[in-house]
């Protein structure tokens, strides 16, 4: 096994997805390498969250193979995958409304044992003060943050996240890319972005989806700060 | 200190039962009653209240329950607490065969699953199993039933007692469930689902450990049913029946620990109440239930919590808001 193996921690190959019979994802084959920031783009349907969606196994796939950290889980349950230290935020910003900023983060403790929020809340230090306010008070951007504290704790080594800055306000959307620079340094992040200027920034390989399949991949950081995956989409 | 103020709450509310039991002597079984209701109901609550799933079939497990312990009185032995174990085992049996399939199945599935299912039950105690159930004239055994070392159950006021130290067991538990990992994650799937396998949890366990501690409620209540009365017929496990322990539910505050015991009051007390002066006490019911749900959607306990809290009094017998 060469060093790029080694560095791999997934590895997804020839993934088809369908929705009963329409088939909505075709031969989809990407890599992430550890510490990257890997951004997915591509319009509304081009099938991008149907790709994570299938990845963290919210979805079954038809066909092809998802490896991660060199295992095979394709037919594993979300919950086997989260487990595992993959975790994925979806793009709906929805937290337990009924329960406070802290038993939200508790109930993520309790899952993956991870008591210690120190490390975490540093990355978010507007939720320290946000502790006792119920999830549904919170602000889109605070939501958001408190996904990606609960997402974090357990030390996950992969987080998908879906349209991370979708809705929110441009000072926010800064706050937000500020956070994923920060939390690049503890795991390994693949986003789907549509904010282009946001995913120049950030990415170190760009893949670009159309109509279900990847089109592009782009791993030249100059390329990436061009936009060069801009014509694919 | 703090364990004295999370365990008060159940403790006060037995208290105020026994205080009733002695101002209200000629109500006792009226209270007994209370009892075993509230215990069938907070079983329904964990389903309904903590998990967001509706069951239209109740009675089926109460009927369990009630069967199991019957079963063994009228034909095998004489000891009243086995019969309560065995009615625990047939309701944890129950769980185990019926629950990989059922919780599968969401919203109207569920409700009408266990619709068809009490119908089944109905059926089978009926029909099939005749012979042992004795059909529509019942199981009667009361006669068979001997006395406990320290009980005798065939006695209302012992049985009085009996059932108090089960409320107050069941109480206890209920209240530590409410506060616990698992309560947490019962209210977490019924939020939202997803979010819940976001964070690693198996939410199918979960919702079967729900199930399963819905079913030995439902079928202790079923056996304290047999054991006071004596006697159990078929009408236990009539499906028409399903839409009271909704109902009692509604009226407590679903989701709540003590909304099933105060639901139980209400929705006894109306029937207790109304029937004295005509008939159809379902009718009171009904229209209180649709003011609960306009008005006090939070139920009784609800209603009570919030009136107390803005008057400065704390209502929450321990529980943090």
């Amino acid at each position: 096994m060469d060093k790029k193996e080694n560095q791999k921690i997934l590895s997804v190959k020839d993934l088809s997805v369908s929705y009963h019979k329409l088939r909505v994802l075709f031969d989809a084959s990407i890599e992430v390498d550890t510490g990257e920031v890997v951004v997915v783009v591509g319009r509304n349907g081009a099938g991008k969250t149907t790709l994570f969606r299938t990845i963290s196994g919210f979805l079954k796939k038809d066909g092809g193979s998802i490896l991660f950290k060199g295992e095979d889980i394709g037919g594993l349950w979300a919950y086997e995958v989260a487990l595992r230290g993959l975790k994925y935020i979806q793009q709906d910003k929805h937290v337990f409304a009924d329960l406070t900023v802290k038993e939200n983060l508790e109930l993520s403790s309790y899952a993956t044992k991870d008591y210690k929020w120190d490390g975490v809340l540093d990355h978010f230090p507007q939720l320290k003060t946000l502790m006792d306010r119920k999830g549904g008070n919170l602000s889109g951007g605070e939501k958001q943050m408190l996904l990606v504290a609960m997402a974090l704790l357990g030390k996950p080594t992969l987080v998908l996240m879906d349209e991370p800055t979708e809705g929110l306000a441009p000072h926010v959307i800064n706050e937000m890319k500020d956070s994923i620079k920060r939390i690049r340094s503890e795991t390994t992040l693949m986003i789907i972005e549509q904010n282009l200027p946001l995913t120049a920034e950030v990415a170190d390989r760009v893949y670009a989806m159309k109509e279900g399949k990847i089109v592009a991949e782009i791993r030249d950081k100059e390329e990436i700060r061009e936009l060069k995956f801009e014509k694919f989409l | 200190m703090n364990l004295l103020k999370r365990i008060s709450g159940p403790f006060i509310l037995v208290f105020l039962i026994i205080v009733a039991r002695y101002l209200f002597p000629n109500k006792m079984t009226f209270i007994v009653e209370i009892i075993t209701f509230s215990i069938y109901i907070m079983g329904n609550d964990i389903l309904y209240g903590y998990m967001g799933m509706v069951s239209f079939g109740q009675p089926f497990y109460l009927g369990v329950g009630a069967y199991a312990a019957a079963l063994y009185l009228a034909h095998i032995g004489h000891d009243p607490l086995i019969a309560v174990g065995l009615a625990l085992i047939a309701g944890v049996l129950v769980a185990i065969i019926l629950g990989p399939a059922y919780i599968r199945l969401r919203g109207d599935y569920f409700a009408l699953i266990n619709a068809a299912t009490c119908a089944i039950g109905l059926f089978l105690v009926e029909k099939p199993l005749l012979k042992i159930t004795r059909g529509d004239d019942g199981l009667w055994f009361r006669s068979r039933m001997a006395s406990e070392l320290f009980f005798d159950l065939r006695q209302p006021a012992q049985f009085f007692w009996f059932a108090v130290i089960i409320l107050t067991i069941v109480l206890l538990l209920y209240r530590w469930l409410d506060r616990s990992v698992l309560g947490a994650s019962f209210r977490g799937i019924k939020v939202n689902e997803g979010k819940m396998k976001f964070l690693g949890y198996n939410t199918f366990m979960i919702r079967w450990i729900g199930y399963t501690l819905s079913c030995i409620l439902a079928a202790l209540a079923g056996s304290m049913y047999a054991i006071n009365f004596g006697f159990v017929n078929p009408s236990i496990t009539e499906p028409a029946r399903a839409a009271e322990v909704l109902v009692a539910t509604l009226l407590g505050g679903a989701g709540t620990v003590y909304g099933a015991f105060f639901g139980t009051v209400a929705f006894l007390g109306i029937k207790d109440l109304v029937s004295a002066f005509f008939t159809r006490w379902e009718f009171a019911v009904g229209i209180i239930t649709i003011l609960v749900c306009f008005f006090f959607s939070k139920g009784v306990w609800g209603f009570l919590s919030e009136l107390f809290k803005k008057k400065g009094k704390d209502l929450s017998m321990g529980r943090p808001s």
